[in-house]
């Protein structure tokens, strides 16, 4: 027997490589980037078809006053889970923010050392998180859960369990005023979102940041300090929490040891919805603050259309499986 | 000849495993307790003091095992906190004090948490997203439910009901010994049947497990099944201990349950540990709580005790992982 | 037994398969052979049910099969031992071996006793001894491999497929291995034996098969056919077309010393390694894997720290090296696994390209992302690479172009020393030619070129100077006319079989 040698067609596949990726993956690729911005806009199309009430001034500038505690938060809790974490902390970070505030005597001449004294209990858990996780290689799930447990304890321990005091003025108002019918913490938010994304898309740290979330290894090789920039979001986050704590504080007016309760959580479906993957390396600023947004309307258009309160909750569950279900890798 | 030279040890039992290495610790944890304990208090050595740490750990070493389970596949369920909530609010004002209705509804209620774990675990295989957004989820879900159905405590027990929690043989709860047996069986079936090796392997390696023709997907829907079991008989448990359900009961079992798991050296990327270290986790964690009540330390203080042994815990695991 | 037939398989960028055709009868070995990213490892993949064609048909036993996963393929008697190990690194040896198949005690329960008596058994049989209790984890590279091995035997497969088995065992164990495939053969199982080591082949081959470029090409008895035509068949080409020639008038002799490294260690995977990189040459690497070569590199990258040595390069020596030092001092590397150490695979073509030298395009403290796009464009243009622009996620193209992308990116820093670590794997034909090429062009400015290959062809074809490495030390060091396939495969493994 000879040996069957196939005809002269040998070098088709090799031509292959010449024709670009096809237009499909680009589109899909474009629909993940964008997706939740329709998202959205659908859901305020939706709300304003339910009820007509929904674009009066007094209900968006409500809903604006709702938005922004979460978004801020959003905003740090992106900036970890670029890097591939999580922080479960950021709800006690923003209730001992809140503690600490009313454990001044009440008047504005303490906002400074208010403000000062939440961001370094912002700053020491974040890099006790980052400690934790980039150092002991722990991982974050559980180094955010213990340092949540143990801030948690310690304000109580310092509080007693029942926070006495007062928000000076000025922190009720960046919290729950108006200006006009503009809210006032909206400032704090575009005070912390703009300079983020501006970093976080437009220099090259923030392309480190992206690069090392994505591929860690990838990062290190490429002479970045890896290390640094994962504990430096971890620490930018706990202060944004702070920041957030400050502003959730001065909304409720009245504090107690659980200001941002459910935060946690919260703020990581936020991002999820905005865009960012828990495997890390993809997102923007954008998509966690129309994120943040999308929770909160989600719980709007319930009370619009007259459902029990309960079903705000449900909702969000819902709509968590819904918009992840999405985003998921086909 | 060579390579048998390099790898071939003769064939000895290695002195300590990493399971038995994290037994000892936990036990040693548990002596410097009992030490101080019996220091600052005569009591805390009575029997009765002892009994009462091993029924405290009941109900967190049940929820903790369905975790243990889900963990050890590299998942994790946030479900269990609402779960909890809503069958216990079920199973109280479904029974409300009727006797009669008390085995129908149990089952009904064990059903139902069977069925909502099956849920979270086909979310997690179908969808394919992550198990922490998928439970999530459900958990928002369940918890708006338990609301719809009350927004206080509802119905009650019949008499006898409460033995599940406060009956005693030989001077030890009948919850906990259960839970004990519970414990050592669900232990012997990870370590002598198919599927229980199969959980470890998934875990350990998903892509290999796939490749190797394993039952991937039904194995993981399994886990979560088995954590809605040990979820709703958490329930039960927890009615016949307080009289009756409250839509709130079970919220912090949502992050709590985690960490005997971790303690007891089960790691949160799966594949590795023991659920028998979940329970010695759950005792310890019990007899610290005791410890600090003798001491008359606040509870909510408490939690930075349960804050330190978790990171502890896993500062030791690191310290390992690097030697090996 | 198994007839295959038809199938075609494409990917994001890249058809790796087109009308393959295969039949493997029941009692023989039969080779499947052909080039890197010929095909051979989706059509195994295909067969077991990893993957579903696109087109065409399987048929086992005369009848059409459609596998729905992995598991069923397994059900219908199919094993592979892929190239990469299939093992789980926590569970024991005997777990491993046994795993879906643990033999049981009366009651129905695993019985773990048993299995590590009949897992030690097994091993003794293969001609090695491991504790089939301890850890995957913990077993060196060829450990492993028997443990896949054995893995293979426990199952009684109809069909065994067997990816590169010997690419890290040597000597007594190659010759338990064949002893045993040998005896399998002789019971009736059909087995598919895939290897670059073309004397295997005739060694206990029956018949061959030869795929190129995801095409069949010829198959026939391996008694048959010759060496020299089994390579033409394989290449379908003349081998000085593939590879580019050597410049002229270039003299590794007097070429100046770029890098020098000196007794480097790395745990226990290099063990005192002293080489010198020179300029405008295109130093070769060659060893079997798992003898430290890739350790090395990232060593000399900074990317593992030295345990001991030194590293020389500008003029100054380095004990400690991190990759940030190596990239200023003009050094790149071109990593073995692009996906989790080279490329940013969420990021576009541009990120990646400047990803290593964010500091050229920046305007400011901002990113200048029109720079960038202008840099991206030129290479693209420069290197071929096919794509929609700088702003094509890297992740849809295919592993040619993915590995230009990389190329072009530490194009940009290697001023001196330019390190690639497998370059060609998982590349296409075409665009192997090209890398070639590319290579050259960067040496020809005078960069030092470290090449690691698995490939002996590869590496004897663009070698100027060799180097051979086994067990984390240098074997030899090879020059010019005396590159020769023998003399590698001799330096990478004689020893091994001498102790």
């Amino acid at each position: 027997m000879t040996v069957k040698a196939a005809s002269g067609q040998g070098f088709a596949a090799g031509t292959l490589n010449r024709s670009s990726p096809p237009l499909r993956d680009h589109a899909l690729a474009l629909l993940g980037r964008y997706g939740i911005y329709l998202f959205f806009v659908g859901f305020l199309l939706l709300a304003g078809l339910l009820a007509p009430s929904f674009f009066s001034r007094s209900n968006l500038s409500n809903l604006i006053l709702q938005i922004v505690p979460l978004a801020i938060v959003a905003c740090g809790q992106a900036l970890v889970i670029l890097v591939r974490g999580l922080d479960l902390s950021v709800s006690s970070v923003m209730a001992t923010a809140a503690v600490a505030a009313t454990s001044f005597s009440g008047h504005d001449a303490d906002v400074l050392p208010i403000v000062l004294v939440a961001l370094a209990i912002g700053v020491m858990t974040g890099l006790l998180n980052g400690f934790l996780v980039v150092r002991r290689n722990v991982s974050p799930f559980l180094a955010t859960l213990a340092t949540m447990i143990v801030l948690q304890g310690l304000r109580f321990g310092w509080t007693h369990g029942a926070p006495s005091g007062l928000m000076p003025p000025l922190l009720r108002v960046i919290g729950s005023g108006t200006w006009g019918f503009v809210p006032v913490n909206l400032l704090v938010l575009v005070a912390v979102a703009v300079p983020l994304a501006t970093v976080l898309h437009k220099t090259t740290v923030g392309r480190r940041i992206m690069i090392t979330g994505g591929n860690p290894l990838t990062g290190r090789l490429l002479g970045y300090r890896t290390d640094a920039l994962t504990i430096g979001a971890y620490v930018v986050c706990s202060m944004l929490a702070a920041v957030a704590g400050l502003v959730l504080g001065g909304y409720a007016q009245i504090v107690d040891n659980w200001v941002g309760k459910g935060f946690e959580l919260d703020s990581i479906v936020a991002a999820v919805l905005g865009g960012f993957a828990l495997s890390g390396g993809r997102g923007t600023i954008g998509g966690a603050l129309a994120g943040s947004a999308v929770l909160v309307l989600a719980s709007n258009i319930v009370l619009l259309i007259g459902l029990p309160i309960q079903f705000q909750i449900i909702l969000k569950g819902l709509v968590i499986v819904f918009a992840a279900a999405c985003y998921a890798k086909r | 000849m060579s390579s048998t030279t390099i790898s071939g040890k003769p064939a000895v039992r290695r002195p300590l495993t990493p399971a038995t290495a994290r037994f000892l610790m936990i036990g040693m944890l548990m002596a410097i307790i009992v030490a101080i304990g019996a220091l600052v208090a005569d009591r805390f050595l009575r029997p009765a003091n002892l009994a009462n740490v091993f029924e405290q750990a009941t109900d967190l070493a049940l929820v903790a095992l369905g975790q243990s389970l889900t963990v050890l596949t590299g998942g994790i369920d946030l479900s269990v906190g609402s779960l909890i909530s809503l069958l216990s609010v079920l199973t109280s004002g479904l029974i409300d004090g009727n006797g009669a209705m008390v085995l129908p509804v149990c089952a009904g209620v064990i059903l139902l948490g069977v069925l909502v774990g099956t849920l979270n675990g086909c979310g997690v295989v179908l969808l394919k997203i992550h198990p922490l957004i998928v439970t999530l989820g459900m958990g928002a879900v369940l918890q708006g439910v338990a609301l719809l159905y009350t927004r206080s405590p509802v119905g009650g027990i019949p008499d006898g009901f409460d033995s599940i929690a406060y009956g005693r043989i030989g001077g030890l709860s009948v919850g906990g010994i259960a839970v004990l047996l519970i414990f050592v069986a669900v232990a012997v079936l990870l370590r002598r049947t198919a599927t229980g090796r199969a959980i470890y392997a998934v875990g350990d390696d998903r892509h290999a497990a796939t490749l190797l023709g394993l039952k991937v997907r039904r194995v993981t829907i399994l886990v979560y099944a088995a954590s809605g079991l040990f979820s709703a008989l958490t329930a039960i448990y927890l009615v016949a201990r307080f009289g009756s359900g409250q839509p709130y009961t079970g919220a912090d079992y949502t992050l709590s349950s985690v960490t005997p798991v971790v303690v007891g050296g089960i790691v949160l990327s799966g594949g590795r540990g023991n659920v028998l270290g979940t329970l010695l986790g759950a005792y310890l964690l019990a007899l610290l709580n005791n410890l600090l009540n003798f001491l008359h330390v606040p509870t909510q203080i408490q939690l930075v005790a349960e804050g330190l042994i978790i990171m502890a815990a896993v500062a030791v695991h690191v310290e390992r992982e690097k030697r090996a | 037994m198994l007839l295959v037939s038809g199938v075609s398989k494409s990917f994001p960028g890249v058809r790796a398969l087109s009308d393959m055709q295969l039949e493997v009868r029941e009692g023989e070995i039969h080779a499947l052979v052909g080039e890197n990213g010929a095909g051979k490892s989706t059509l195994t993949k295909i067969i077991a049910g990893v993957q579903p064609p696109d087109t065409g048909e399987l048929r086992l036993d005369g009848k059409p099969v459609h596998w729905s996963g992995p598991a069923a393929a397994k059900a219908a008697g199919i094993h592979v031992i892929y190239q990469e190990f299939v093992l789980f690194p926590h569970l024991s040896v005997a777990e491993n071996i046994f795993v879906g198949a643990m033999p049981r005690t009366r009651l129905g329960l695993l019985d773990h006793a048993a299995a590590e008596r009949s897992a030690a058994a097994l091993m003794a049989r293969l001609g090695v001894s491991i504790d089939p209790r301890r850890p995957a984890s913990e077993l060196s590279v060829a450990d492993q491999q028997m443990v896949e091995i054995a893995k293979a035997l426990v199952e009684r497969p109809k069909l065994l497929i067997l990816d590169e088995p010997t690419a890290v065992i040597a000597g007594k164990e190659v010759e338990a291995l064949f002893e045993r495939l040998r005896r399998l053969r002789d019971e009736g199982v059909a087995i598919i034996y895939i290897s670059h080591r073309l004397e295997e082949i005739f060694e206990i081959c029956d018949r061959v098969t030869v795929v190129k470029d995801g095409q069949w090409v010829a198959t026939t008895p391996v008694s048959e056919v010759t060496r020299d035509r089994l390579v033409s068949l394989m290449v379908g080409r003349d081998v000085a077309q593939l590879f580019p020639p050597r410049p002229a008038g270039l003299d590794a002799a007097t070429a100046p010393v770029v890098l020098r490294a000196e007794n480097v260690r790395v745990g226990h995977r290099v063990r005192g390694v002293s080489l010198e990189l020179r300029g405008g040459l295109i130093t070769g690497l060659a060893g079997m894997v798992g003898a430290g070569r890739s350790e090395l590199a990232m060593a000399l990258f900074g990317g593992l720290s030295m345990d001991g040595g030194s590293v020389t390069i500008g003029g100054a020596t380095y004990t400690r090296m991190i990759p940030a030092r190596a990239i200023a001092l003009g050094m790149g590397f071109v990593t073995e696994d692009r996906k989790s150490e080279g490329l940013a695979m969420l990021q576009d073509v541009g990120a990646n390209i400047s990803a290593a030298t964010l500091h050229d395009v920046t305007s400011g403290p901002f990113l200048d992302r029109a720079r960038e796009r202008t840099m991206a464009q030129a290479d693209i243009a420069g290197y071929r690479i096919a794509c929609r622009g700088p702003g094509n996620a890297v992740s849809t193209m295919s592993g040619g172009n993915q590995q230009k992308v990389l190329i072009a990116r530490w194009a940009h820093t290697c001023s001196r020393v330019l390190i690639l670590d497998e370059p060609t794997r998982g590349v296409d034909v075409g665009a192997r030619t090209e890398i070639y090429r590319i290579m050259r062009e960067i040496a020809a400015r005078g960069v030092a070129i470290l090449m690691i290959s698995s490939e002996l062809p590869e590496i004897v074809g663009m070698s100027d100077r060799l180097y051979v490495m086994r067990e984390g030390v240098l074997t030899g060091l090879l020059e010019r006319d005396g590159i020769t396939e023998e003399r590698v495969v001799d330096l990478a493994t004689h020893a091994r079989q001498a102790a």
